[in-house]
C-alpha cells in the first residue's frame, strides 16, 4: 500500500461512483458521499482553488438539503447531482471553464436548490464585489460577456440552421445531436456570465431534446417550430444583454415562463403519462426485492456470465473481503454498544455496496443476501427493530457465509468455471425473515446488554460523538432524522482512512528485486579494481551520493511491503468473542499498536501463532467470572494484545490478566515425561518455556479449544520459521505475557559472512552468541572424535562447517580457525570456519521450490562480487550435525547424500 | 502393446516443432525451443551441501539465484573437464509451485533444428533399467543422424527430482 493522499481527481471519481449507485430513499448512501466531499474540501489542492471549494461547498449544501428532505428524493435529484460532479471535475481540468460552472449551477437549480450563481461566478475573491448591486451581474466580467454574446449568437444561428435540416430529414440524429450541444453550451456559459433566464431557457429545451435523443418522444413539427420559438426567443434576450453591455441600457430580466410553460406542456403530452415517477418506482422496486428474488435473477445458470468481466470481478472480490471484515469488525463492536447508530450505519454501508456491485454483476445469490440482510438492518436502524443477539448472530452468520460464497468466486476465477457452486441462502433468509417479523410483533430476543464492564478506551471514545449527534434533526422526521445526525457525524468520526493505491504484488516483488539487484551491482561497480583504484575526489562523492540513493529506494521499496498489523489484529477481535461465549468467560480483547507494520508476506504466518496464544489466554488464562470475583478481580478478563518495534524486531505481546501459569504444574509434568532431572534446579522462566514442546499440555481435560500440546508447538515452529523466538513471561496469580520477537521484513536478515574454503556462508546474527579464536587449552574430545570447547565454563560441541557442507579446501586446524558460537532453541554449539568477512544486511532468495528444505540451509544471497552466497538455517545444522554424528561426514559423501 | 505404440504414434505428432540440439559426449539431444530460457556461458557456481551429486550448486542469474545442474553427471555418464564451449541452457521447468527456472551444463550447443513429424519415433525401449526411457519424448533422425528429444519436465522437474531422492 501505498500512504500517499488521494487526489483530487480520484476523490472526485469516487464520488461519481457513489452517486451513480444511490437509490433514491438511500440516505445512508448520501451520508458516504458527504464524508468524500469532506475529505475533498478538507483536501489541500482544493483549498487553494477557491473555485472548486465553493462548488464543493455549495454541493455539500445541496447534499444536505437532500438529507434534511428540502430537495427532492428522486432520482431525477441524483441524476442532476452526478452531472454537477462532472462540471466540478471539468473545472478541476480548468479552472476557468466557466461554462461547467454555469452548468453546475442549472443542475442544482433544475432540481430545486437555491443557490446564488454569483457565489460560484468568479472564485471566493470575487464576493467583496457583490455589495455594488445596481450593475447586473453579468457585467461584472465584461471579457467573459463579450465572449458568451459572441458565441451564442453563432450557437443559435447554427441551431436554426440545423433545425431547418431536420425538418428535411427528421430522422438526422446527428442534427439533434448538435443542436443539443449548441444548447447544452448556451447553458453552460449563460450560466457562467450570470443570465439565469437564458440559462433555465436553455435547460429546459436541452431537456426536451433529450428526450427525443433518447427516441422517448419524435421530432415532429410541434417539437420543431418549439425549438425554432426557443431559438428565437434566447436571439432576443442575447441582443437585450448586448444592448445593456453596449448601450449602458437598464436591463430588463426577460419572462420566460411563457417558454418554460410550453416546452413542460409539450413534454408532458408527449411522454409524461407513460413514464412512472422514478422515486416511486424504485422505492417499490426496493420494497419487493426484500419478498422475492429480483425478476433478473437468473434460474441458476450453469453459465456463470459474471465472469465476463474478470477485472470488474476480482476488484468486487477483494473489496469484498474488506467489507466483510469491516462488517465482523463493527458488529462485534456492535455488541458492546448496542444503541450506536453510527455503528449500525457502518454495517448497513459495506452491505449495501455488496448488494450494489453484485447486483451489477448478475450474482443474484450474494445480491439477494446482502440485500436482505441490509433490509433487516434498516429495520433496526429505524427503530422497527430493536438490535438483539440473534440478530448479531445473523448478521456474522451471513458475513461468513458470503465470505464463502465470495471465496468460491475467487476460486472460480483462479481454477475456472468448473468449480462455481450454488449456494443455498434460503436458511438465512427465512431466519432474516423470521427476525423481521419477530422484531415487529414486539417478540424480539434479549436486548443485548454491552458484554464488557469495562469497555476499551478506544470504544468509548469512538461512541462520544456518536451520542452526542452535531446536528440537531427536527424529532418528526424519524427515521431520517437519525441519518441525517449520523451522516454528518459519520466524518468527523473517520479520520483515519488513509489514501492508498492497490498494487499486484508480484510487481512489487518484481521492483523489490530490481532495487536489490541495484544495489548490488552498484557495489559491484565500486569494488571493480579499475574503479577503485582511481582516487579522483568527484569520483568518490558521486559514488557516496549514488549509494545514497540507492539505499533510499531500497527503503522505500522494502516498505512498500509493509503493512500495518491492524488486520491481522481484528481478526483475533473475532475469535475473542467466540471463545469467551464458548467457555463462558468475560473477556475484553485491548489492542494497542495496530499501525505498526509488519512484511506484508510475514502477515499470514503470524496469524496462526496468534490465534493459539490468544486460545491460551482465554481459555487457560482467563479464570471464570466466578472465580475472578472470589479472587477480587473484575469478572471480565483482559486479554491485551500489542504489537511495537523495538531495534530491528516487531514485538508482538499478548498479555492477559488471569491466573498466569503453574510453574509447579509444568515441573510436575516435566517430570513425568522426564524432560527435566529431578533434583536438577532449573529457572522459573526456562521451566515455564517447557510448554513450547510439542505434547506438552498442563490442561487436566481436553476442551475442544485446546488442550492437546499442540498450540503452543504450532506458535514456537511458526515464530521460528519467521526466524523469531517466542518466550513466556508470567507472573502467578496475575497472569502472563508471551512476547513474540519477530524480524521486521523477511526479505532482508542481518548476517555475518564467513568463509569456508573458497565458500562463503552468511550466519543470521540474531543467533550469533560471540566468536573467537578457539584455545587449544579449551579444546577436549570424547573417544577421540566428539569434539568440544570449554567457553565460559560450558562445554559446546563443535561443528566442523566444512565437514558438514562437505567443503574440500577448508583448514581443518581448529587452532587456525575461528569459533563462532551460535544459539538455536536454547542450545549453542561452536561452529568452525576459516575466518569472518564482514557483517552485512543481506537480501534472502529462496533457492527455490526445486531445493528447499535442504539442511541447514535457509536460503540464498547476492553477494557484492555477483557469486550467491548460501545462508546458513542453525536448526537445521544442528539437527543435521546430530544425525551424522560427531564424525560428521567426509566431503565426498557429503554431497551424495 | 500395439495400443500403447499407437498412443506413441499419436504422442509423437504433438512434438513437432522447433528444437535446440546440444551434444553431450557424441551424443546430441534436443530440446524444444520454447523451453529454453537463455544460454549463458558457465559462471561461478556456489556448491550447495546435501544435494544429489549431479546439482552442481547455484548460480546468480542477473539476481535470481536459481539451480545448476550437471547433464553429464545426471545421465551417469562419465564426467568431463568444462571448456570453453561449456554452456548453461537455463530451461523453464514445471514445479509444483509454478514454473521454475534452471540451468543444464551441456557440452556445447550446436543449432536450432526444425522437426517434422515423420522425423520423430517414440522412444525405444531398453532392456533393464539401464536407460530411463520415461526421460525423453521421443527419437528424431534428421539428416542421417539420431538426436533425442528431452523431456526437460521429466529429467529436470521436481518431480524428476524427488525420483531421483527417492530412489
Amino acid at each position: 500500500m501505498v500512504g500517499a493522499e488521494r487526489s483530487v481527481n480520484e476523490l472526485l471519481d469516487d464520488m461519481a461512483v457513489k452517486i451513480m449507485m444511490i437509490e433514491p430513499g438511500d440516505l445512508s448512501a448520501v451520508g458516504e458521499l458527504l464524508e468524500v466531499l469532506e475529505r475533498l474540501t478538507g483536501h489541500e489542492e482544493v483549498a487553494s482553488r477557491a473555485l472548486l471549494l465553493q462548488m464543493a461547498s455549495v454541493y455539500q449544501e445541496a447534499l444536505q438539503a437532500l438529507i434534511m428532505a428540502e430537495l427532492p428524493d428522486t432520482a431525477e435529484s441524483y441524476q442532476q447531482l452526478a452531472e454537477c460532479i462532472s462540471r466540478m471535475q471539468e473545472v478541476r481540468r480548468n479552472p476557468e471553464d466557466q461554462r461547467a460552472v454555469a452548468a453546475f449551477c442549472s443542475h442544482l437549480q433544475s432540481i430545486g436548490c437555491g443557490i446564488d450563481p454569483a457565489r460560484l461566478s468568479g472564485g471566493g475573491q470575487r464576493q467583496g464585489r457583490q455589495e455594488d448591486k445596481d450593475e447586473p451581474e453579468f457585467l461584472r466580467d465584461k471579457e467573459l460577456l463579450e465572449c458568451f454574446i459572441d458565441e451564442t449568437g453563432e450557437y443559435l444561428g447554427a441551431i436554426e440552421a440545423q433545425v431547418l435540416e431536420l425538418e428535411k430529414a427528421p430522422g438526422n440524429s446527428e442534427a439533434i445531436n448538435a443542436i443539443f450541444r449548441a444548447f447544452h453550451t448556451i447553458k453552460g456559459t449563460a450560466g457562467s456570465v450570470s443570465l439565469p433566464e437564458i440559462s433555465s431557457l436553455a435547460h429546459a429545451i436541452e431537456n426536451l431534446l433529450d428526450e427525443v435523443r433518447s427516441d422517448r418522444i419524435s421530432m415532429d413539427a410541434e417539437v420543431i417550430e418549439l425549438v425554432l420559438a426557443v431559438d428565437d426567443c434566447l436571439k432576443l434576450m442575447v441582443a437585450h444583454v448586448q444592448d445593456v453591455y453596449e448601450n449602458g441600457v437598464a436591463y430588463q430580466p426577460a419572462a420566460i415562463d411563457g417558454q418554460l410553460a410550453l416546452i413542460s406542456g409539450v413534454l408532458g403530452k408527449k411522454c409524461g403519462a407513460g413514464r412512472p415517477a422514478p422515486a416511486e418506482a424504485a422505492a417499490a422496486a426496493q420494497d419487493a426485492a426484500g419478498e422475492q428474488p429480483p425478476p433478473s435473477a437468473p434460474a441458476g445458470g450453469p453459465v456463470p456470465d459474471f465472469l465476463k468481466d474478470s477485472d470488474l470481478l476480482s476488484g468486487f472480490i477483494s473489496e469484498a473481503f474488506e467489507h466483510l471484515e469491516s462488517i465482523e469488525l463493527n458488529v462485534l463492536e456492535l455488541e458492546q454498544n448496542p444503541n450506536d447508530p453510527e455503528i449500525i450505519n457502518n454495517i448497513f454501508r459495506p452491505f449495501h455496496t455488496i448488494k450494489g456491485v453484485s447486483g451489477f454483476l448478475n450474482l443474484m445469490t450474494i445480491n439477494r443476501l446482502a440485500h436482505a440482510t441490509e433490509n433487516l438492518l434498516d429495520d433496526v436502524r429505524n427503530d422497527r427493530l430493536t438490535m438483539n443477539s440473534g440478530i448479531i448472530d445473523i448478521v456474522l452468520g451471513v458475513g461468513d457465509f458470503l465470505r464463502t460464497m465470495i471465496q468460491n468466486l475467487s476460486d472460480v476465477l483462479d481454477k475456472g468455471p468448473q468449480y462455481y457452486q450454488q449456494y443455498d441462502i434460503n436458511d438465512f433468509l427465512v431466519r432474516i425473515r423470521a427476525c423481521q417479523a419477530g422484531g415487529e410483533a414486539g417478540e424480539a430476543g434479549e436486548p443485548v446488554q454491552p458484554l464488557a464492564a469495562v469497555p476499551p478506551a478506544r470504544e468509548a471514545e469512538a461512541a462520544g460523538p456518536a451520542a452526542d449527534p452535531p446536528v440537531a434533526a427536527p424529532p418528526a422526521n424519524g427515521g431520517k432524522t437519525v441519518e441525517a445526525a449520523m451522516a454528518a457525524a459519520g466524518p468527523a468520526q473517520k479520520k483515519n482512512i488513509e489514501a492508498a493505491i492497490k498494487v499486484d504484488i508480484n510487481k512489487l516483488d518484481g521492483l523489490v528485486n530490481a532495487v536489490g539487484e541495484l544495489v548490488i551491482m552498484q557495489a559491484m561497480v565500486r569494488h571493480n579494481p579499475l574503479i577503485a583504484g582511481l582516487s579522483d575526489p568527484k569520483l568518490n562523492k558521486d559514488f557516496s551520493q549514488l549509494t545514497r540513493i540507492t539505499t533510499e529506494l531500497q527503503k522505500t521499496a522494502m516498505s512498500m511491503r509493509m503493512v500495518p498489523i491492524r488486520q491481522t489484529f481484528q481478526k483475533m477481535t473475532r475469535l475473542v468473542r467466540d471463545l469467551s461465549k464458548k467457555t463462558g468467560k468475560l473477556v475484553n480483547l485491548v489492542m494497542e499498536g495496530e499501525e505498526t507494520e509488519i512484511d506484508r508476506n510475514m502477515v499470514d504466518s503470524i496469524y496462526d501463532p496468534l490465534v493459539h496464544m490468544i486460545r491460551n489466554s482465554v481459555d487457560h488464562g482467563v479464570q471464570t467470572p466466578s472465580e475472578r470475583r472470589k479472587r477480587g478481580k473484575p469478572e471480565a478478563g483482559t486479554v491485551r494484545l500489542s504489537a511495537y518495534q523495538k531495534g530491528g524486531n516487531i514485538i508482538i505481546e499478548i498479555a492477559d490478566d488471569g491466573e498466569g501459569v503453574n510453574t509447579e504444574k509444568i515441573r510436575e509434568k516435566a517430570l513425568q515425561r522426564g524432560l527435566i532431572q529431578p533434583g536438577s534446579s532449573y529457572a522459573e522462566h526456562e521451566i515455564n518455556n517447557l510448554i513450547f514442546l510439542p505434547g506438552f499440555s498442563t490442561a487436566d481435560k481436553i476442551t475442544d479449544v485446546s488442550g492437546r500440546g499442540v498450540g503452543m508447538d504450532v506458535v514456537k515452529k511458526g515464530v521460528e520459521k519467521l526466524r523469531g523466538k517466542v518466550e513466556l513471561q508470567s507472573t502467578p496469580g496475575e497472569g502472563s505475557l508471551f512476547l513474540m520477537h519477530l524480524p521486521l521484513t523477511l526479505a532482508i536478515i542481518d548476517g555475518i559472512v564467513v568463509r569456508v574454503g573458497s565458500e562463503r556462508y552468511i550466519i543470521p546474527t540474531i543467533a550469533i552468541r560471540e566468536s573467537m579464536r578457539p584455545k587449544m587449552d579449551n579444546y577436549n574430545t570424547v573417544q577421540g572424535r566428539g569434539e568440544t570447547l570449554l567457553v565460559r565454563d560450558t562445554l559446546l560441541p563443535i561443528i566442523r562447517l566444512y565437514k558438514l557442507f562437505g567443503v574440500a579446501d577448508a583448514g581443518m586446524d581448529i587452532s587456525q580457525g575461528i569459533v563462532v558460537v551460535v544459539e538455536n532453541e536454547g542450545r549453542q554449539r561452536a561452529l568452525l570456519v576459516d575466518e569472518l568477512l564482514g557483517k552485512q544486511e543481506v537480501v534472502i532468495k529462496s533457492l527455490g521450490g526445486y531445493m528447499k528444505d535442504i539442511k541447514g540451509v535457509a536460503g540464498g544471497t547476492i553477494l557484492g562480487d555477483g557469486r550467491v552466497g548460501l545462508i546458513l538455517d542453525l536448526a537445521g545444522l544442528i539437527s543435521a550435525s546430530e544425525e551424522m554424528g560427531p564424525g560428521g561426514l567426509n566431503p565426498s559423501n557429503a554431497i551424495e547424500q | 502393446m500395439a495400443t500403447i505404440e499407437q498412443a506413441q504414434k499419436k504422442n509423437v505428432k504433438a512434438l513437432a516443432g522447433k528444437y535446440l540440439t546440444f551434444d553431450l559426449g557424441k551424443e546430441e539431444y534436443c530440446i524444444g525451443i520454447l523451453k529454453v530460457r537463455e544460454i549463458i556461458g558457465l559462471l561461478e557456481i556456489t556448491a550447495v551441501p546435501h544435494t544429489p551429486r549431479y546439482i552442481k550448486g547455484v548460480i546468480n542469474l542477473r539476481g535470481s539465484v536459481i539451480p545448476v545442474l550437471d547433464l553429464r553427471t545426471k545421465f551417469d555418464m562419465e564426467a568431463k573437464e568444462y571448456t570453453e564451449r561449456t554452456c548453461i541452457i537455463v530451461v523453464e521447468v514445471q514445479g509444483e509451485s509454478g514454473a521454475v527456472l534452471v540451468g543444464m551444463i551441456v557440452d556445447s550447443v550446436s543449432e536450432v533444428l526444425n522437426i517434422s513429424e515423420t522425423e520423430i519415433e517414440p522412444p525405444p525401449t531398453f532392456g533393464g533399467d539401464a536407460v530411463e526411457t520415461d526421460n525423453f519424448l521421443g527419437m528424431a533422425k534428421v539428416k542421417g543422424r539420431v538426436k533425442i528429444l528431452l523431456d526437460t519436465d521429466k529429467v529436470i522437474g521436481e518431480t524428476g527430482l524427488g525420483r531421483q531422492a527417492a530412489a
